[in-house]
């Protein structure tokens, strides 16, 4: 978060808001710097959804070390044979 | 480039996304051998068609496309079909269904999960995400594996899939609602939830 809890400036958003462009500002896809601004000044005056942000961060860790695979080691090899017959 | 360099680079990009494809693959077809077979096909049929890749920067998209091309036309009919949840509230694609969605997540949910008593729980619940992504619907499915687990831009995914990026984005919505749903849910039932919690999230 950039921080500016205590600025006056930005337009607080109402949870609603906030829940729709959450899962665009974990994915990075949250691009618009104002929008970015509005979306973290809410988190930093929101239990509510501060909370569910560290849920859904939590959440999509575990997706990611619960899914991630290694090819194994024979098709390894095999694609090496395959490209190097191609 | 000549054709033996040609082959090097081809070959080294393949193995920097290998363990990426086959994922995707296993995702798809939920078996080991058919997955990769679905990959040796997709690398094959890669290098036959290497001259249309017009951004080589774009190596990887191009190449989970036409992995998921490959699967449309050959896997999928004979894919294993999941026994998905039954989610029917779910077949709108509107954006304020989809919030609503996400406002409707039990709060007791919220509070269960980042409890640290509930460490065990947690680590079972490893275990179970993987059949909770396998029995997402399909377009679902793909979608939060190659953006949540592969770590590709809504514009890639949207590349891969043949679809918008506002799709992609409102796929990784839905498929992460479903989750966390079917996950509540499981949890409830394996008992890894105190009585406290049992009606929550029925709505």
């Amino acid at each position: 978060m950039n921080g500016g809890s205590d600025n006056q400036n930005i337009d607080d958003i109402g949870c609603i808001e906030a829940i729709n462009d959450l899962y665009a500002y974990l994915d990075g896809e949250l691009t618009d710097p104002e929008t970015v601004a509005k979306f973290e000044h809410h988190l930093e005056h929101c239990a509510a959804c501060y909370s569910r942000i560290e849920l859904e961060t939590a959440l999509g860790r575990l997706i990611r070390d619960s899914a991630e695979e290694n090819a194994p080691v024979r098709l390894q090899q095999r694609l090496r044979k395959l490209i190097d017959d191609l | 480039m000549v054709q033996e360099e040609a082959k090097a680079w081809f070959s080294r990009n393949v193995e920097g996304c290998l363990d990426g494809l086959y994922g995707v693959a296993n995702r798809l077809t939920r078996n080991g051998a058919d997955a990769e077979d679905l990959v040796a096909e997709a690398v094959a049929k890669a290098w036959a068609s290497l001259a249309t890749l017009q951004d080589r920067s774009r190596f990887k998209p191009w190449l989970f496309r036409i992995l998921n091309n490959c699967y449309i036309s050959d896997y999928r009919k004979k894919a294993v079909r999941p026994i998905h949840y039954g989610y029917d509230e779910l077949g709108s694609d509107d954006e304020e269904d989809l919030t609503e969605l996400l406002i409707r997540l039990p709060d007791d949910f919220l509070g269960w999960w980042g409890s640290p008593e509930h460490e065990l729980a947690n680590r079972l619940m490893a275990a179970d995400i993987v059949t909770a992504i396998e029995r997402l619907p399909e377009a679902f499915r793909v979608t939060v594996v190659l953006v949540n687990v592969e770590g590709l831009s809504y514009d890639e995914a949207a590349e891969v899939l043949g679809v918008p990026p506002g799709t992609v984005r409102s796929r990784m919505k839905r498929g992460r609602t479903l989750l966390q749903k079917a996950l509540w849910e499981h949890a409830r039932e394996a008992g890894l939830i105190g009585d406290e919690h049992r009606e929550a999230g029925t709505t």
